[in-house]
């Protein structure tokens, strides 16, 4: 008799636990979208914003372009240097002492809160390099976050492929370059592609980082490097923490998720086909 | 020519990839440099045990013991109430769902770790908050409650990632033999699965408490934010918020703004410790 209660009491733990997550997922899914979607319209998605406090009226889409550029910026400074990582690491480096130690000093950007990675980019960037609150130092703060993310990722598709196709064309003689050009790019082209592209989303929702570094509460459509950006999260932060509009936070919310959700999916997507 | 490209890939890589590595060193070096600075006016046992944090007054008192100890108390009450309900649920997954319906819930789960911090401390401020104040009628919604109860939402699905992936392995392996033998599901999973599976258990806290100890926005825009000894109802203020808070304010250079560096540095230096005891915890269940 015990034991069929035991076995009541665990089949009861793990059957309530999943409904109590998948049903708070769908309520948080459905109070965005439902709040968001009552307020939403496509003036707010095309305006700056306005009203005083600024942000109670208007729209939000110098912060939207603002989070695109920064992430793009983020993405493209993150990558070059986390693929090129994987690539020294996978086919250069013949030393294991050297790729331990390369594989721990990632470890441990990993392991870095992203506010301390800000506080970095604010004092180095902002105020030793004279950048500013800038397009530029955000980026790169935010390159900095993600650029573990992409190594790693890299790292696997990468070694994933066929190391008999890699030895075999080592054997033929041909060049390391030719090699990764013509046999190991084309193979994980896509994977790599869908990789940057959800690193992009993770460096586009973090507000932590650019908060010091690159955000602002109103800015134009950032015209060069230089000049200070408004961000997505970043608004959001502001229009809760100033109290300045709830029904505009609704709104922005939903942008920003559904931007996030876009990207997710078309990565998605470019990962399926490929294979 | 093909020679020549050859070897400018090479450098280009090389070159690229000694800049990343050379980049994250130059990081860490930055920040202990930065923090030194602060403990050779202030010694490091009274900045991590006082208990007055008060940068800007006439006589400045630099100590975050409360602090360390509200963002140590929040990730813990993440922790403890995450972890049955995410062991549960990477249990409900792995077992008692078939494949088809499988390959449907856990992206569904994952939707959760894409959404960003700020929102949830949006929707933690709309929700958990104000529900506190409204139907629990407390004096302030803002606490290290709010903030224990949000970090768990935002920490399910790394705990349930990485302990269903184990279990998942654990169950195939098995399955057949125990059915075999006759043996129910509960008692597979109390006697096999949970046993087999606590190496990830464990790995799946490690991850979980650092992301709750370094996560910034959605703590910082619940717990209220004021630097007191931490209550269960009581606001709290962790060292990641803080540090958002007053390093736009802090004048480069001050006392105030390398102790904030410092706090960055005793925050680093308290996930190392959690790894590092993990670390053996887990050696030791190894026998």
């Amino acid at each position: 008799m015990r034991r069929y209660a035991q076995g009541y009491f665990i089949k009861l733990w793990c059957v309530l636990s999943g409904i109590i997550v998948l049903s708070l997922i769908s309520y948080i899914i459905i109070y965005i979208i439902i709040n968001g979607i009552s307020v939403l319209n496509l003036s707010f998605i095309f305006d700056s914003p306005k009203g005083m406090p600024l942000g109670s009226e208007g729209g939000i889409y110098p912060a939207i372009i603002g989070s695109l550029y920064l992430t793009l910026i983020a993405c493209f400074f993150a990558s070059i240097l986390a693929i090129s990582t994987a690539i020294y690491l996978l086919f250069y480096c013949n030393s294991i002492k050297i790729s331990n130690l390369i594989h721990l000093v990632i470890g441990c950007i990993a392991g870095i809160p992203s506010i301390i990675i800000g506080m970095f980019g604010y004092t180095l960037l902002v105020y030793q390099l004279r950048l500013g609150r800038s397009l530029i130092a955000g980026g790169i703060t935010l390159g900095i976050m993600i650029f573990p993310v992409i190594e790693v990722k890299v790292e696997r598709i990468i070694s994933e492929i066929d190391s008999y196709i890699i030895s075999s064309s080592y054997a033929l003689g041909v060049s390391k370059t030719y090699t990764f050009f013509r046999l190991v790019l084309p193979a994980c082209k896509r994977d790599i592609i869908a990789s940057i592209a959800l690193a992009g989303s993770y460096a586009m929702g973090a507000t932590a980082p650019i908060i010091l570094t690159s955000a602002v509460m109103f800015a134009p459509t950032p015209k060069s490097l230089t000049s200070p950006v408004m961000a997505l999260p970043y608004h959001l932060y502001l229009l809760i923490s100033e109290s300045i509009s709830i029904q505009n936070a609704y709104a922005t919310t939903f942008v920003l998720i559904s931007i996030l959700l876009t990207i997710n999916i078309i990565a998605s997507l470019v990962a399926k086909t490929g294979r | 020519m093909h020679k020549f490209i050859e070897k400018v890939f090479s450098l280009f890589i090389r070159l690229m990839a000694f800049m990343s590595i050379f980049l994250i060193i130059f990081i860490i070096f930055f920040i202990l440099k930065e923090s030194l600075v602060f403990f050779r006016q202030v010694s490091f046992l009274s900045f991590i045990t006082g208990k007055i944090w008060r940068p800007v007054s006439v006589n400045p008192s630099y100590s975050i013991f409360p602090i360390i100890l509200s963002t140590i108390f929040v990730s813990l009450i993440a922790i403890i109430i995450a972890l049955p309900i995410g062991i549960g649920c990477a249990l409900f997954i792995s077992n008692y769902l078939d494949e088809g319906l499988r390959h449907f819930v856990k992206p569904y789960i994952n939707i959760l770790s894409g959404i960003p911090s700020v929102v949830y401390g949006f929707i933690g401020f709309l929700v958990i908050v104000k529900n506190f104040e409204v139907k629990l009628a407390f004096s302030s919604g803002e606490s290290i409650l709010a903030g224990g109860i949000l970090l768990s939402i935002m920490i399910l699905p790394f705990i349930i990632s990485t302990c269903d992936e184990s279990m998942f392995n654990i169950k195939n392996k098995y399955l057949t033999t125990s059915q075999a033998l006759g043996v129910s599901k509960w008692y597979m999973i109390t006697k096999l699965i949970l046993p087999t599976a606590r190496r990830s258990i464990i790995a799946s806290i490690i991850l979980c408490l650092a992301r709750a100890m370094g996560e910034t926005m959605a703590v910082m825009m619940v717990i209220g934010n004021s630097p007191i000894m931490p209550k269960l109802l009581s606001k709290g203020q962790t060292i990641p918020s803080l540090i958002a808070l007053e390093m736009g304010g802090a004048q480069v250079g001050s006392l105030h703004y390398h102790g904030l560096f410092a706090a960055g540095l005793v925050l680093m230096l308290l996930l190392l410790c959690i790894n590092i005891i993990l670390y053996f915890l887990q050696r030791k269940l190894n026998f």
